[in-house]
């Protein structure tokens, strides 16, 4: 216990600087990525070299998210990348609650927009912890116990899958449970974002990058535009897979699986929840 | 940002009488109850002089005898930060706080606190010595005692002295310490090395770094400031700079510092033993 508490007392600087370098890279980093992907449901209808078997505009987020999923899935040591992503969120997750329990609000004396970012930072840091860890252990690690509509995410159908999650059925309707999970995402991702944009901030001040004032604020102002941006793009992922009929983006789905991918057997839609065949 | 009357504050009315509510213990480690008072302040007097005012009458507003008020202070000039109390909320120092400003019409109530990040010592007295104790972690001075004469230290630029003036105005009040979310009660002795140090000390790390001779021992300073409590405990609340009465740039300061402890970490896991 002693050599432990030493440990971490004689790395003590070293551990907060990793814990502030990994909230950016990796996991600001690939925030930046992930929302991007994701929000080509939207951005994708824009999309003109989309899948050509996607003809309407609808279909063209679908096939545009598709590929971007198909193209992460081909990068090589994916796994590892993964592993490091899930390691950095624990690593940063675990030692900020820590560092945010040294502290005490003070916001209803001292009402600063600074000093209500403190606060947010914090609380967006533990909702932002539990969001993703919804989100990693339902869509990725398949714990579909914990879907109101019991589906499972799977790559080959990104965007069916996804939207049955969000609706809590995979039939075209929208259950109470789907809304409810619908909710939370939108949480979730507004304080991911938040924590993100502020801690960039937060991070120049504490690396020594930003000195005076003004390059505060003027770094406020790059950070503020960056976390703008992130939010419409996390806003408009949701609002498109949420309005999404899975049982639509599952024709276009299967009509990409079948020009594009030989026929293999895990190609296949799984059981409960797949709709009818058109 | 400090006690400066406002060009549109409201004209006191002469004669009016004002409620003076107190937050009171009796010693260190006593039950804290509220006495309000009911005083009659002379023009331009301070919470200083009301403070005084009830001391020759303790009487509350209820018309109960109770004992005089016990408050710190020294210079009544806004430089030895002894007086720093938690006024309406807010901590500032009590000598500069006018109750033409902030009590202009009859019926006006003004709280006193005790600071709540120091122990108290008695009703609006607290001891500080925390904030003493955290100067002594950075060597907050210039080390020139020896066995023989230095000389004459160099010269400084202008433009440093422009830079290290405002920092060396800290009366080490305490109000960045009392406003900042990380700073907090520590009664155990033993946890001050490794509890947040605070804004004024890593301000002050920063003025003596710049310093000429100061900086032969900066090395000692960035180390202090590298441990647990030390400069990455800041969460950038940045509430103390919005209550220095002497408006230091202390977050200017601890981004400084911030940048002195990475370049010196950096520097020291290349070269260091």
């Amino acid at each position: 216990m002693s050599t432990r508490q030493g440990f971490l007392e004689r790395r003590y600087f070293l551990l907060r600087r990793l814990h502030s370098l990994t909230g950016i890279v990796p996991i600001g980093l690939f925030l930046i990525m992930h929302l991007t992907t994701n929000s080509s449901i939207v951005w994708g209808m824009m999309n003109k070299r989309a899948d050509h078997s996607a003809h309407a505009v609808s279909e063209r987020g679908v096939a545009t998210f598709q590929e971007e999923v198909n193209w992460i899935n081909g990068l090589p040591a994916i796994l590892l990348i993964e592993i490091v992503l899930w390691l950095s969120i624990a690593f940063h997750a675990v030692f900020g609650v820590y560092y945010a329990r040294t502290g005490r609000f003070n916001t209803d004396r001292y009402r600063y927009q600074d000093n209500w970012r403190y606060m947010l930072q914090r609380i967006t840091g533990y909702i932002a912890l539990l969001f993703i860890f919804y989100h990693v252990a339902t869509l990725r690690w398949g714990w579909s116990w914990l879907v109101p509509g019991g589906t499972t995410w799977d790559h080959a159908y990104a965007s069916s899958t996804l939207a049955a999650a969000l609706r809590g059925s995979a039939d075209g309707n929208v259950t109470i449970g789907g809304v409810l999970v619908s909710l939370f995402y939108v949480l979730g991702v507004t304080s991911s974002v938040f924590h993100f944009a502020n801690g960039l901030w937060t991070a120049a001040i504490t690396w020594g990058i930003t000195i005076s004032v003004q390059a505060q604020r003027r770094w406020g102002m790059v950070c503020l535009g960056l976390g703008t941006g992130l939010m419409a793009m996390a806003w408009a992922s949701i609002i498109g897979f949420a309005t999404l009929d899975p049982r639509k983006a599952q024709i276009v789905e299967e009509r990409m699986l079948g020009t594009h991918a030989p026929p293999a057997p895990e190609a296949t839609p799984p059981p409960a929840e797949s709709p009818p065949e058109p | 940002m400090s006690a400066q009357p406002s060009a549109s504050r409201t004209p006191p009315i002469a004669g009016r009488r004002i409620r003076i509510k107190v937050k009171r213990a009796d010693g260190p480690g006593k039950p804290s109850r509220w006495e309000e008072f009911e005083v009659q302040p002379e023009p331009n007097a301070n919470i200083i002089s009301v403070l005084q005012q009830i001391a020759a009458n303790p009487v509350t507003a209820e018309g109960d005898h109770t004992s005089p008020v016990a408050w710190d202070s020294g210079c009544l000039e806004e430089v030895c930060g002894a007086c720093t109390m938690v006024i309406n909320g807010r901590v500032r120092q009590s000598c500069s706080c006018l109750i033409d400003d902030i009590a202009p019409a009859p019926g006006d109530v003004i709280t006193l606190e005790p600071m709540e990040k120091f122990p108290v010592v008695r009703d609006l007295w607290v001891d500080r010595a925390r904030l003493f104790h955290n100067l002594k972690r950075v060597k907050a001075w210039v080390p020139i005692d020896g066995t023989y004469s230095l000389g004459h230290g160099p010269t400084e630029s202008a433009a440093q002295q422009a830079v290290r003036y405002v920092l060396s105005t800290c009366m080490s009040c305490g109000c960045c310490l009392e406003a900042c979310p990380q700073f907090t009660l520590e009664d155990d002795e033993t946890r001050w090395d490794t509890t947040f140090i605070g804004a004024h000390a890593i301000s002050q790390a920063r003025l003596f770094n710049m310093h000429e001779t100061g900086r032969q021992t900066k090395a000692d300073r960035l180390d202090a400031l590298l441990g647990p409590g030390g400069v990455s405990d800041c969460g950038n609340a940045q509430n103390c700079v919005k209550v220095c009465p002497k408006e230091i740039p202390l977050t200017e300061s601890i981004a400084a510092i911030g940048r002195a402890t990475t370049l010196h970490a950096i520097a020291q896991w290349f070269s260091g033993r």
